[in-house]
């Protein structure tokens, strides 16, 4: 009985100590901390980036990494994370927080820097790829220097930019700024093709082409060429400008559209058109069949015009013969002579118009075959009684009343 | 027997006979209605594709003067448009592993970095849901030929819901800085190189005017201590479909006499979401909101309203359109002088089991967040449905609220610890008792019981300031099934917890909707 309390007493503090280690290491606090070992806030892309937290226990801890992109996690027993190369080698601010079961026990950034080194590549935009001449339009040549991971360089790197036109050749140095280096490239007086090429360090680019398209057109001269100055309604009149320049004396671009407006004496407007080549444009009119005098003036429309040049057309003919046959109902005229006597060509028109109690009753209109036109007018469309005609070819008009049909 | 058999065949030739002719019939029919089949004819009109709005961040143009050349109002258009489409696509792809958006939105080269990380998120089945909420857009520079613009997108607030397999691991936000450039390609404007920067932007708040405030556990209407004595209110014949073709404000006019009248001064009203026309509010609903609360001012009742109602959606990437939908409304009534507080949700912690407690209340977190960059002049509340949850989001709401349905004589206790743990006044939002004594509730509650009831918790109210808002003026004939379910004994009860009943008499609990 001694010996068993003896033992009890033993027992007692044993338990104690025993108990109270327990409590200790039950109550021991499960508050997980850490602290970045890692210093080096900026990183170079394309370097490798391990971050090194110190952690107050071990424990599997999770890497949140946001970027430019996307974001990720990684997972770490050690406290040791290796950023993946998808994210370091793209430059941008990177948020990491690190966690522990789904809490937050740190959180930072870093910043992911472009080599300055080792430019892969210079990417260049020209545009517009075709300015006009002169030296008020401009076409923009914009550079986005990239390192070998296609990360954009930052502000202020020097950007070269070059180009050459004719005898020019020219280099400017300027810095990059958002991202991009750029310049308004503007046109120079003459038209024809302007070079561009860019260089970023030691790195160059492709050379690149714009076009310097003329001016627009100034004031122009007109001529016009004719076979004989008769109003034959069968010749062609053709007009011709002179070599249409812009005001840096480039000849403008091949297809400009040329309008030639013909007014008559009576104000009727004729039209011709012609595109240029060569800056020359030819418009091409057929002879009036009737005598006219005829005003004609060339348009660039709402652009550029030229002088006014006056064209006068003879009549062919004075007179032609009629002749009635069958009580009237069968006109035949011609045959029709030309300025020189001759037969006129082919397809003059000739008009007959018959009136009856002084109302047009009908129209008719042949074209000559051989000089002659033969009209018939038959008893079931024109019933006996009084006719007036009227008959009228290149200009010339004659009249018959009165005329008895049976 | 023969004669048994001749029937037996005659039956069996017959009934072939209707069985081949039925067959033949539907075959025939199917050839047809598959020859008729083809392309719709409304497919002839070349109709424009209806784009559905999914994803509305704030988007403010700051500054579009550039050194490069002006900037087209319709070069702008299109440039947010895919800007934002950017955003959105790469959403989706960190969340469904669905990257084919991406090539529409990112150039060759910005596309590989994406593949790259979602192929390894993908592997480690990391899924990220992620949302914005704010871009400010500056233009840095738009090129002479209308094919390159640089743009700076400042205080960009990201919000990321990361899940490992199905469940999540963490949310977390940021806000940074974006440097952009984009090029145009084949009419789509394609990020070339987008670069995280560090956050420079500081948002201004506005002041409040202080419509309504709150100073410790006391709420303050134009500097007077504010005493909450009111209902929850629908029309005795629409209610929960206040704001449609039966609207007719003299009857409100009329309920809010009655109110007035009983001693209240403060009626808690729903907004439903997609009747107000989710992310695209419509204006005849606003219209007859403003007429609602312009009658509450002026028969003297403040009002707390109850936004997003029959809501429950709270997935990250429908968190945009939400806060369209609320920029809309409460941006019209930020000033006006007859709302006491924006209730943002309507019990919402009900669907934490099936929307998952986080997702809920990150909305909610982020939505308070938003209104009260839209109306700093008003207070904000939740209105969660049982004491337990009321604690939630303490820090965020100005006003704590909570329902409570059940046992009175549990009340005073659940009240005081829940006011010994929580510092701001806390409100009474939702209560009542349904005297639906009747065919479906044969030992149900009669409307004399209800009068106890009533009058018991104003005792209670009188002895200890408490705010409170009663469940609710009417009885209804009708109770939409959204709200309590098809079955009939449910919709029953939720018929009778009016002070008045459906022939318009008075309740014997009436007398008790309010203490004097």
């Amino acid at each position: 009985m001694d010996q068993k309390q003896k033992y009890n007493k033993l027992l007692l503090p044993i338990v104690l100590i025993f108990s109270v280690g327990f409590c200790a290491l039950i109550s021991r606090p499960k508050e997980i901390s850490a602290t970045l070992l890692t210093t080096q806030k900026t990183f170079l892309a394309g370097n490798e980036i391990a971050l090194d937290f110190k952690l107050n226990m071990p424990a599997q801890t999770q890497l949140f990494l946001h970027t430019s992109l996307g974001a990720t996690s990684i997972t770490s027993e050690n406290g040791r994370f290796i950023v993946p190369e998808f994210i370091s080698r793209k430059k941008g601010h990177v948020d990491f927080q690190l966690y522990h079961n789904s809490e937050r026990i740190f959180q930072g950034k870093i910043n992911i820097k472009a080599r300055n080194k080792g430019i892969k590549e210079i990417e260049t935009y020209i545009g517009p790829t075709s300015i006009i001449a002169g030296g008020k339009d401009f076409t923009m040549h914009i550079v986005i220097p990239t390192d070998a991971y296609d990360n954009p360089l930052p502000d202020s790197t020097t950007v070269q930019l070059k180009h050459q036109f004719l005898e020019n050749e020219k280099e400017k140095t300027l810095y990059s700024k958002d991202m991009i280096g750029w310049s308004a490239v503007y046109s120079y007086a003459k038209s024809g093709r302007m070079l561009l090429s860019s260089k970023v360090d030691q790195t160059t680019s492709k050379e690149h082409s714009i076009d310097i398209f003329p001016s627009l057109p100034e004031k122009f001269e007109i001529t016009s060429q004719r076979e004989h100055p008769y109003a034959d309604g069968n010749q062609i009149t053709t007009f011709t400008t002179s070599i249409l320049k812009d005001e840096y004396g480039n000849s403008i671009s091949d297809g400009t559209l040329v309008t030639f407006l013909i007014k008559d004496e009576k104000g009727l407007i004729l039209r011709a058109n012609g595109s240029t080549i060569h800056g020359i444009a030819t418009g091409k009119i057929l002879h009036p069949d009737h005598q006219s005098t005829w005003e004609i003036q060339a348009f660039v429309p709402g652009v550029a015009e030229s002088n006014t040049i006056r064209l006068a057309y003879t009549s062919v003919l004075n007179n032609f013969k009629v002749a009635f046959t069958n009580n009237y109902r069968k006109i035949t005229v011609g045959p029709i002579l030309s300025f020189m006597e001759q037969l006129i060509p082919n397809g003059a028109i000739v008009k007959l118009k018959i009136f009856q109690n002084h109302a047009v009753h009908e129209t008719k209109v042949k074209t000559s075959l051989d000089g002659m036109v033969i009209f018939e007018l038959e008893e079931g469309f024109y019933a006996s009684g009084t006719y007036d005609f009227e008959i009228e070819t290149m200009g010339v008009e004659k009249t018959y009343t009165n005329i008895k049909l049976q | 027997m023969r004669s048994r058999n001749k029937k037996i065949y005659r039956i069996l030739i017959i009934t072939s006979f209707i069985g081949v002719i039925t067959l033949l019939l539907f075959g025939i029919s199917q050839v047809l209605s598959y020859l008729n089949t083809g392309a719709d004819r409304a497919s002839m009109l070349h109709l424009p594709l209806v784009q559905e709005e999914v994803y509305l961040p704030k988007v403010i143009w700051k500054d579009t003067i550039n050194p490069g050349r002006p900037i087209e109002d319709q070069t702008l258009k299109n440039i947010q448009k895919d800007y934002l489409n950017a955003w959105y696509v790469r959403q989706i792809a960190y969340q469904n592993y669905d990257a084919s958006g991406i090539k529409d939105y990112y150039t060759e080269s910005a596309q590989l970095p994406i593949f790259q990380n979602i192929e390894v998120n993908k592997e480690k089945e990391i899924s990220i849901h992620s949302t914005t909420t704010n871009h400010n857009i500056s233009v840095d520079f738009y090129s002479a030929d209308g094919q390159l613009v640089v743009l700076t997108d400042k205080g960009v607030k990201e919000h990321q819901h990361v899940y490992q397999g199905e469940k999540l691991i963490f949310q977390t936000e940021f806000t940074s800085d974006y440097q952009t450039l984009l090029l145009l390609e084949d009419g789509f404007w394609r990020i070339r190189h987008i670069i995280k920067e560090a956050n420079a932007s500081n948002e201004t708040v506005s002041t409040p005017l202080g419509i309504a405030k709150v100073v410790g556990d006391k709420i303050y209407v134009a500097d007077q201590e504010y005493q909450v004595k009111g209902i929850n209110y629908y029309p005795q014949k629409t209610p929960w479909a206040m704001y449609g073709d039966g609207f007719d404000i003299e009857v409100i006019s009329q309920d809010f006499d009655i109110l007035k009248k009983a001693g209240l001064n403060t009626v808690r009203i729903f907004i439903p979401y997609e009747d107000f026309g989710k992310a695209r509010v419509q204006n005849t609903k606003l219209e007859k909101l403003q007429h609602l609360l312009d009658k509450a001012n002026e028969k003297g009742l403040k009002v707390i309203a109850t936004l997003f109602d029959f809501y429950g959606d709270y997935s990250v990437l429908d968190w945009t359109l939400t806060h369209r939908h609320a920029e809309q409304i409460v941006t019209t009534f930020k000033n006006h002088k007859a709302i006491l507080a924006w209730d943002i949700k309507n019990e919402p912690n009900l669907d934490f089991e099936s929307r998952g407690e986080e997702n809920v209340l990150a909305w909610l977190k982020e939505m308070i967040i938003q209104i009260r960059k839209f109306d700093p002049n008003h207070l904000i509340t939740i209105g969660w449905s049982d004491i337990k949850s009321a604690i939630l989001l303490e820090n965020n709401v100005d006003i704590v609220s909570f329902h409570y349905y059940m046992e009175i004589d549990d009340f005073e206790e659940h009240y005081l610890s829940l006011k010994s743990r929580c510092t701001k006044p806390i409100v009474l939002q939702e209560f009542g008792l349904s005297s639906n004594q009747g065919f479906w509730a044969p030992f149900g509650v009669s409307e004399k019981k209800q009068a106890k009831y009533h009058q018991q918790f104003q005792e209670i109210f009188r002895g200890r300031d408490i705010h409170f808002l009663s469940w609710t003026l009417y009885d209804f004939e009708e109770v939409p099934g959204e709200v309590v379910g098809s079955l009939p004994w449910r919709k029953h009860k939720q018929k009778h917890f009016g002070f008045i009943d459906s022939q318009g008499n008075k309740k014997p609990a009436f007398e008790f909707m309010t203490y004097h």
